[in-house]
């Protein structure tokens, strides 16, 4: 498997086949000794801020800590022992309400979308 | 039976889908101002989009992705930000032509000026979007679309010289306007090659659920769709040279001058019937770019999708389309000339093609996506040659029809 090719940017679906993002970024943990080992994948804006340059990385950041609180100030990182299946997508075994990936849609589905007649 | 029927459909949802503001415009632009010598370009867009469509559905039915998630999977999100930004923008100004095509539509029917009609023709556009499910704005509006083959019965009525017509298939240079005439065929390419076209299909056969036993029918449905909308077109083009000419109209810079194009023919009903073919044109049009700027955002973050779902389900997807509507819809109501527009904005899509269509290639020729379905020679030969020629004859006749007009 290669990491860029099979991973990165793959779709992210959770348990309930909802597409909850892409893989934004990868998170490797270097042991001293033994080869790294993927710890994380990534999801979020921060994420993608970071990859086209630290500087806008550091501005989306902030960006997304004033505008969704302290938690926001990192991409939301989940547990690479969390992935189940690697396919046309990639399947987590977690529900994506479980994870911060879709408070922005819910405050928008709650404060604006939800709150237009139809919808 | 049921494909069958499937395959009928799809074929007259992509008639009634083919033609809109720009295709309208365009083909009536060569037809007034060169006669029947712009037929090829009409012909080499044709050819070039069932290519690209039918490499779309078959994309999509082999590897159950849409093109913009593919795109972004196989060359990274800073590659994908290209693309993404570039047909974000052609069509917001693509969305707002069409807009204002079906407000000059409204405008011809009530008499009311079309800059007043832009935020309701959204309005409308939106709520179906809202309230709509896909299945029912792919083949109920695009039905409703066939009303634009009265240009190819009003071309047919006029009897016109049919081996002038097929002249003009060929290729050749023009005795006067050289820059104008080039700049028109670029700006009928870049009708005919719309990027949304092909994009949207794709996302139409995941919706629907392709998968590989769709091959035959995906194959049915972009030659004999595209070509009965290019030959609405071909019918446009027909009835501008024969009608507008002969009047004196070689430069169709008004869109005033557009209704005249059915009255000699049908009468009064020809004035009706150009309303209501420009009108459900052009919204069905509005209905195609507003989706497909949502899946094009969506897909490329792996947002949740899909035109069935509630808006509540996936709140950002119905953001950006209502937002996409909403802003597209400002240009024309501050009173933009939507034939200016228009014209402008099929050559800018004629100069972006290689961005979504060059990716687009690669994907169709690595076997990871589309095993053994891969692209022959002649197609990726074929589609590379048009796209080069739009885009480099968009790039030198741009400047000058800025600079001359």
């Amino acid at each position: 498997m290669e990491l860029v090719r099979d991973i990165l940017d793959k779709q992210v679906v959770d348990r309930h086949e909802t597409k909850m993002g892409k893989v934004d970024g990868i998170v490797a943990e270097l042991r001293g000794g033994a080869p790294p080992r993927i710890a994380f994948i990534e999801i979020g804006s921060v994420a993608l801020a970071r990859r086209l340059g630290p500087r806008l990385g550091r501005l989306v950041s902030r960006l997304s800590a004033r505008l969704g609180g302290e938690a926001h100030r990192d991409p939301c990182r989940i547990d690479w022992h969390r992935v189940r299946d690697i396919g046309v997508d990639i399947g987590l075994d977690l529900d994506v309400h479980d994870t911060t990936v879709f408070d922005w849609q819910d405050w928008l589905r709650d404060h604006v979308v939800g709150r237009i007649p139809g919808a | 039976m049921n494909k069958l029927l499937e395959i009928s459909l799809g074929i007259v949802t992509s008639v009634g889908g083919f033609l809109e503001v720009g295709s309208l415009t365009t083909a009536a632009q060569a037809g007034a101002a060169f006669g029947f010598r712009l037929v090829w370009a009409i012909v080499l867009g044709t050819i070039c989009i069932i290519f690209l469509v039918e490499m779309a559905g078959r994309f999509a039915a082999v590897s159950r992705h849409t093109i913009s998630d593919a795109i972004r999977e196989r060359f990274g999100f800073n590659f994908f930000l290209w693309p993404l930004i570039a047909t974000l923008f052609v069509n917001f100004l693509v969305l707002a032509a069409e807009i204002g095509g079906a407000a000059i539509a409204l405008e011809f029917a009530t008499g009311i000026g079309f800059q007043w009609w832009a935020l309701p023709v959204a309005l409308v556009a939106w709520l179906l979007l809202w309230k709509g499910t896909f299945g029912f704005i792919e083949k109920g509006v695009s039905t409703l679309g066939l009303v634009t083959l009265c240009f190819v019965v009003a071309a047919v009525m006029l009897r016109p010289d049919w081996k002038a017509v097929a002249a003009g298939a060929v290729p050749s240079l023009p005795g006067h306007d050289t820059a104008r005439y080039w700049f028109i065929a670029v700006s009928i390419l870049g009708a005919s090659i719309s990027p949304y076209l092909f994009l949207f299909y794709s996302s139409g056969a995941v919706e629907d659920k392709w998968d590989k036993s769709y091959l035959g029918a995906n194959r049915a449905i972009a030659g004999l769709g595209m070509s009965f909308g290019g030959t609405i077109a071909l019918g446009v083009l027909i009835v501008a040279a024969l009608v507008l000419a002969p009047r004196g109209i070689a430069d169709v810079d008004d869109y005033h001058q557009l209704p005249l194009l059915l009255i000699p023919v049908f009468g009064f009903w020809g004035f009706v019937l150009f309303c209501a073919s420009l009108g459900i044109a052009c919204l069905g049009a509005a209905l195609e770019i507003g989706l497909q700027q949502a899946y094009l955002v969506a897909q490329g973050f792996g947002w949740n999708w899909g035109e069935d779902l509630k808006p509540r389900d996936n709140a950002g997807f119905a953001a950006v389309y209502t937002l996409a509507l909403l802003m597209s819809a400002i240009p024309i109501a501050c009173g933009l000339d939507p034939l200016k527009l228009t014209v402008f904005s099929m050559a800018l899509t004629a100069a972006s093609l290689p961005l979504t269509v060059v990716p687009f290639l690669f994907l169709m020729n690595d076997e990871r996506y589309v095993k053994e379905h891969r692209n022959g020679t002649i197609a990726n030969a074929a589609v590379l040659f048009v796209i080069a020629l739009g885009c480099v004859l968009a790039i030198v006749t741009i400047p000058l029809e800025i600079l001359g007009g």
